[in-house]
């Protein structure tokens, strides 16, 4: 950390996005105009399973306003169908393939099956009314034990089952050491004291950010396809945009919009929409836009979860965790989705099935079954809300047949030395869990709360406290990222100074509503000793930024960021070397000089300084006389990967207090603990905290796709998918015990994205102390207001 | 297409035009005004608030009503509630505060906020977490709004 | 997504203009538009097709709320916004104020109105239960001038379906004053804060001597449309104000009653539940009332 001073980094900083944001001049893709620009509006299939026996598009294509119609059958031999490599995972698969517009059959209720591309809105949203479409029945698929089970309907034709994956993830790759391993493992339940066995389902729900999805391209002969789109990943979209259309990859520009409204990792994968819009565009030779209904993407993508855990603990008697068995079924829904397929939240969920405690032995293993529904598409605690549900209302019912305080029988299993590799081969690089923990205990006043608990519950009232902790990938390193989504984990950033003492950033990802613009400033304006506002960050567009992943996996606060601090670095050093020699200073490296208050000042004479534009314009503007082998001009592109996959920690309690009359409850306090390294700007991570908190308990309590017994989608609107408002929430204490990190030049670790995993488990073990005298233990989700009464009921009558 | 010519003033510029009778307010609004701070959410059901505008003064959601209703009127828009230059104690705290984060519900909110403070200058926390019951936001987790309109609501009292 | 071609815009300035209007298209092809905060999510959705809307705003005589001796006349026109903030509606008309003040949120209440909530009568609504409960009359005026007037329960039908012909507009909703002491409360419950609800119950009570004299037990969210249950206000009658057991009694017999229905959001079993526990709620706060 050479030359870097005190100052920006960790200090409260107002962002500097707000300000568009906040007066309406916030430019999200719906806000962009081309001339001439058309409009497509998809007729998507009232079916969930069924064959496609005529398309009538005469009425459509027939109406005024009207410039093209398009059906499957028209684009199949137009476009390569996916998979495509560049959005195939590394991973042992079956991957479907398909086309944007759906071919011969549909496999869900929403499918895309035609597109309708007019002047005007109004007149595409007409004319995709008027195509008819005769579809002949087929039996629906609807959950993913009956479409693994023998002589199930296969929905994939030409495949032979419905498993698109399956993996053992602790017996290694063949069968006789997977067969030793669960002998090994089982000799350990059959000597444990305790033994708990559980199903855990968690149900379909994701994260429906307010922005839909949506995109603009254009084709010119000349610069070939460019287009906007909401997405993550601009760069993987670009490559694989290049090879579904055959299009160069060196005339196909992709720009993510500045402004995003929110992400959440449904905007990461390569989808089926923007594949046509490109290509529409290119074959009419006009712009074509298309913005995503709310009711579109309820129904085609935001849907993630969906997963089944058969678990089993072995504890000793006094509470040392032994062993855990997990056998999972994912429904993946079609797996029609480039990048992700439905399968790879599931099998993240299974890596991060052990969470933070000292397992000495696993046997996990997860099988991802096809079914007649949108594929799972990835959702901020990507794969692991229901893995991390299932750990943590089992630690406290292995707690309780311990008869022990839940939060003890964490402390007790907690890997106390990092770093550690889990069970599941992740990788936990630093930080120290007992002390995050230890400040949570200090927040909860336990003993304090089971005092009040008891004195309540001899009035008739029900509180609970709830505990829950969890470990979250803080980026993804190359060693996981390469495998899981054939692409590379480093961070990457241009830093451009400009003559006149400012410095331009550039970030190939692309943020959605972050604070990448703010964050990046503060570390870049520290290193440089300058002011954030003289520090302009461009993201997202791959004309300009170099190589990136994408926005995924709370990448920025480690990866980026770090890239961009390494840039700097680079560049210092060079203003070092030539500010040296120019004032022909002996025995002096770049190291000696200060990078402070605008000054570049020599520590070994501080009477000798620069101001930062001065230093600066010297290299840009005026390069001669320079050190032999020494160029003109200051910037760099740095790409940074850490020695090893890195991880964040938190540790959650939740309070809560439940009418038994009918199953109601109300949240009456929420504090979180958190290591998440050096801070580099306090409010953003406390709003990444806070806004990922009320999303998991959002998705618990209120949150569910809701399909009927013939597949047809029952919740594609905010009136019957509900979120969470203001007043359904507490407010969310946030409070710190950080440890930096060492991998990174800040010691930031990116975090956000895996935050919401431990939410359902915290609030579900809150409730189930409340109603510990009814012995309730609250084994899947949603957790709602009507089946938890009816647990009580029946614990009532019993009784 | 049925057309109809509405005369609306927003942000206290008039626009005579004609419309398609069907025209959506929150279209209008965008797409003839140019006025791209207001934000769609929903597709039919007016539930997510960030497309929200006052109209004489009053919020209200600008999916559910077509333009036509609105002839005769005075809009404001989140582009109108910054007065020669000066952002409102309202937008200045929720920059303070870090009341946004992708900033796409913003406008909506601020919008039905605005109106939230003049009718309630000094709100309980709880009062506006029910005053913000008809803006989704999916990224904050609502508790920097409510610190936000707290502190709009000192400054302006 | 957006409403299909419409023709016609029309913005009357009097009962007969609108109802001329009304009567110039054929059964269905024109709708009135009061608030339009339910008509307009089913026009974006095509699942109501007009070819003309009538936009009530203009209409005169059609909003505001009269507190007189004889009760309370409210325009139908009125906004919730207006009739959450009037203070004047207590004791027997003070569930309005309930229902009206957590109907959708600010921007709905500010644009909806009790007429149109009234008229269009969904499923679950907070109007046609508060309606009746508070046996509110609606007065309906035809083309030819002539008016009716009909008691709340009789014009409201199962879900979207009233009374109303196709010649007639809603044009006031009276509230009777009560003969002694009298309170009213509404309340009801959905999965998220002011939801549609799953349940509503309006509970309407005339208190003597500190017992209830008569009341009214109304309940809205009902897949057969909102209903009174008899067999729970007969029950109230005689039950002491502070008399929990007996409230909750009442209840019972009122959850027993009602036919309830499975969704999304409930199954039948709780339901009733919600009818049992919102309705005591809801009357205990109605004794309070109508104790001042």
């Amino acid at each position: 950390m050479t030359g870097t001073s005190e100052g920006w980094v960790g200090r409260h900083f107002h962002r500097k996005e707000d300000h568009r944001l906040i007066t309406g001049r916030g430019k999200f893709l719906a806000d962009l105009a081309r001339p001439g620009a058309l409009h497509i509006v998809f007729k998507r299939s009232d079916h969930a399973h069924a064959t496609i026996e005529s398309i009538d598009v005469s009425a459509a294509r027939a109406m005024a306003g009207v410039v093209a119609v398009v059906t499957g059958d028209d684009i199949k031999d137009e476009i390569l169908p996916m998979p495509q490599p560049v959005v195939q995972p590394a991973l042992p698969a079956t991957y479907p393939k398909h086309w944007p517009l759906a071919v011969g059959k549909v496999k869900w209720h929403g499918e895309p099956v035609a597109a309708v591309v007019a002047r005007d809105p109004y007149i595409a949203a007409d004319a995709a009314e008027a195509i008819e479409v005769a579809y002949d029945p087929l039996p629906y698929v609807g959950d993913p034990e009956s479409a693994l089970a023998e002589g199930a309907t296969i929905v994939h034709e030409d495949w032979p089952d419905n498993v698109i994956f399956q993996m053992d993830f602790t017996g290694g790759a063949d069968e006789e050491s997977q067969k030793a391993h669960e002998a090994k493992v089982q000799e350990v339940f059959d000597s444990a004291d305790i033994v708990l066995k559980q199903r855990f389902t968690c149900h379909r729900c994701g994260v429906a950010p307010m922005e839909t999805r949506g995109a603009l391209f254009e084709w010119d002969e000349s610069d070939g396809l460019t287009g906007w789109l909401t997405t993550q990943r601009p760069h993987i979209d670009r490559l694989a945009l290049s090879d579904i259309l055959e299009i160069p990859a060196e005339k196909v520009r992709i720009i993510a919009p500045r402004d995003q409204g929110g992400g959440f990792g449904v905007k990461a994968p390569f989808y089926r929409e923007p594949m046509l819009i490109a290509y529409m565009a290119k074959k009419l030779g006009r712009p074509v836009r298309w913005i995503e209904t709310r009711q579109e993407h309820l129904m085609a993508v935001s849907q993630e979860r969906d997963q089944i855990h058969d678990l089993e603990v072995a504890a000793a008697s006094d509470g040392k965790l032994l062993a855990i068995r997990d056998r999972g079924i994912a429904d993946c829904g079609d797996g029609c989705e480039g990048v992700y397929w439905g399968f790879l939240m599931p099998f993240l969920g299974a890596v991060e099935l052990p969470n933070a405690y000292d397992w000495p032995i696993g046997d996990i293993k997860v099988k991802v079954a096809i079914t007649n529904k949108s594929a799972l598409s990835p959702a901020r605690a990507f794969g692991e809300f229901p893995t991390r549900f299932a750990m943590e209302r089992a630690i406290d019912m292995v707690a309780k047949r311990c008869g022990m305080e839940p939060a003890d029988m964490r402390r007790k299993n907690l890997v106390a030395t990092l770093p550690h590799m889990s069970i599941t081969n992740e990788y936990f690089d630093s930080g120290d869990f007992i002390k995050v923990w230890d400040n949570l205990m200090a927040e909860a006043d336990l003993p304090g709360f089971r005092a009040r608990q008891a004195e309540a519950r001899a009035e008739g009232r029900y509180l609970g406290i709830g505990f829950g902790l969890g470990v979250e990938l803080s980026g993804v390193a190359s060693e996981l990222f390469v495998p899981m989504e054939n692409q590379p984990g480093y961070g990457a950033a241009t830093v451009r100074l400009d003559p006149r003492g400012k410095v331009l950033v550039f970030e190939g990802d692309a943020p959605g509503g972050q604070g990448h613009e703010t964050t990046v400033a503060q570390a870049v304006a520290q290193s440089f000793g300058i002011h954030p506002n003289d520090v302009v960050v461009t993201t997202g567009d791959t004309g300009t930024t170099p190589f990136g992943s994408g926005t995924v996996g709370a990448r920025a606060g480690s990866y980026f960021v770090s890239a961009a601090v390494q840039a700097c670095e680079f560049l210092k050093d060079k203003i070092g070397r030539i500010m040296a020699h120019d004032l022909a200073l002996a025995d002096t490296s770049p190291a000696d000089f200060e990078f402070r208050d605008g000054f570049v000042t020599y520590q070994k004479d501080t009477n000798i300084k620069k101001t930062f534009r001065e230093a600066v314009e010297r290299v840009i503007m005026a390069p001669i006389n320079l050190p032999e082998g020494e160029s003109g001009g200051l910037e760099h592109t740095a790409f940074f990967e850490a020695e090893k996959p890195m991880i964040a920690f938190n540790a959650d309690v939740c309070t809560v207090e439940v009418d038994i009359e009918t199953g109601q409850f109300k949240i009456l306090s929420w504090t979180t603990s958190e290591d998440v390294g050096q801070i580099i700007n306090p409010q953003i991570v406390e709003g990444q905290m806070q806004g990922a908190i009320v999303q998991g308990l959002s998705n618990t309590m209120f949150e569910e796709f809701v399909y009927d017994e013939n597949g047809q989608q029952l919740t594609a609107d905010f009136e019957n998918y509900k979120l969470a408002t203001a007043a359904d929430v507490p407010d969310i204490k946030v409070t710190h015990a950080p440890t930096p990190c060492p991998y990174t030049p800040l010691g930031s670790r990116g975090i956000g994205e895996g935050r919401p995993s431990d939410v359902p488990g915290t609030l579900c073990n809150a409730i189930c102390d409340a109603l510990e005298p009814f012995g309730i233990e609250i084994t899947d989700l949603p957790l709602r207001p009507d089946s938890l009464w009816r647990k009580i009921q029946a614990a009532r009558g019993a009784s | 297409m049925s057309t109809t010519t509405i005369t609306v003033t927003i942000n206290g510029e008039v626009f005579e035009e004609t419309v398609p009778v069907r025209m959506l307010l929150v279209d209008f609004i965008r797409e003839r005004a140019a006025l791209t701070g207001t934000h769609i959410g929903c597709t039919y059901e007016g539930v997510c608030g960030a497309c929200t505008v006052q109209i004489d003064g009053e919020a209200v959601k600008s999916c559910l009503m077509v333009a036509a209703q609105a002839d005769g009127h005075e809009i404001t828009t989140v582009e109108g509630l910054a007065q020669g230059g000066e952002l409102s104690p309202l937008q200045r705290a929720f920059n303070e505060q870090h009341a946004l984060q992708c900033g796409y519900c913003t406008p909506g909110i601020l919008m039905n906020m605005d109106e939230f403070l003049r009718e309630n200058p000094d709100p309980t926390d709880e009062e506006i977490r029910h005053g913000l019951v008809g803006n989704l936001c999916r990224c904050t987790g609502y508790a920097h709004i409510v610190d936000a309109v707290r502190q709009a609501a000192k400054e302006t009292r | 997504m957006y409403p299909a071609p419409i023709d016609e815009y029309v913005r009357p300035a009097t009962v007969a203009d609108a109802l001329a209007a009304l009567g110039r298209y054929d059964e269905g092809d024109a709708v009135f538009v009061a608030g339009g905060q339910s008509l307009m999510q089913a026009v974006k959705a095509r699942l109501v097709r007009p070819r003309c809307l009538i936009d009530l705003q203009s209409v005169s005589g059609l909003s505001g709320i009269d507190v007189g001796a004889d009760g309370v006349r409210i325009g139908p026109m009125t906004r919730y916004a207006e009739i959450a903030r009037d203070e004047r509606l207590t004791g027997a008309c003070a569930a309005l104020r309930d229902a009206a003040g957590r109907v959708g949120d600010r921007q709905v209440r500010n644009r909806g109105t009790i007429g149109g909530s009234l008229c269009w009568n969904y499923v679950a609504a907070c109007m046609p239960p508060t309606a009746i409960g508070l046996g509110a009359s609606l007065e309906l005026t035809a083309a030819d001038g002539g008016t009716r007037t009909l008691a709340a329960e009789d014009f409201i039908g199962g879900p979207l379906e009233t009374a109303r012909e196709e010649n007639e507009i809603l044009t006031a909703i009276t509230i009777p004053a009560a003969a002694g002491s009298a309170g009213s409360a509404y309340k009801k419950w959905g999965l998220v804060t002011d939801a549609l609800p799953v349940i509503g119950v309006c509970v309407a009570l005339e208190v003597a001597d500190g017992r209830c004299a008569s009341g009214r037990v109304a309940v809205g969210g009902l897949a057969n449309g909102p209903t009174r249950s008899g067999a729970g206000e007969e029950a109230l009658v005689g039950v002491a104000a502070g008399d929990g057991d007996g409230i909750a009694a009442a209840l019972a017999k009122a959850a027993d009653e009602i036919e309830t229905q499975d969704d999304l959001w409930a199954d039948s079993d709780y339901r009733k539940q919600l009818i049992r526990s919102l309705g005591a709620e809801v009357t205990a706060t109605a004794f309070a009332r109508a104790a001042g």
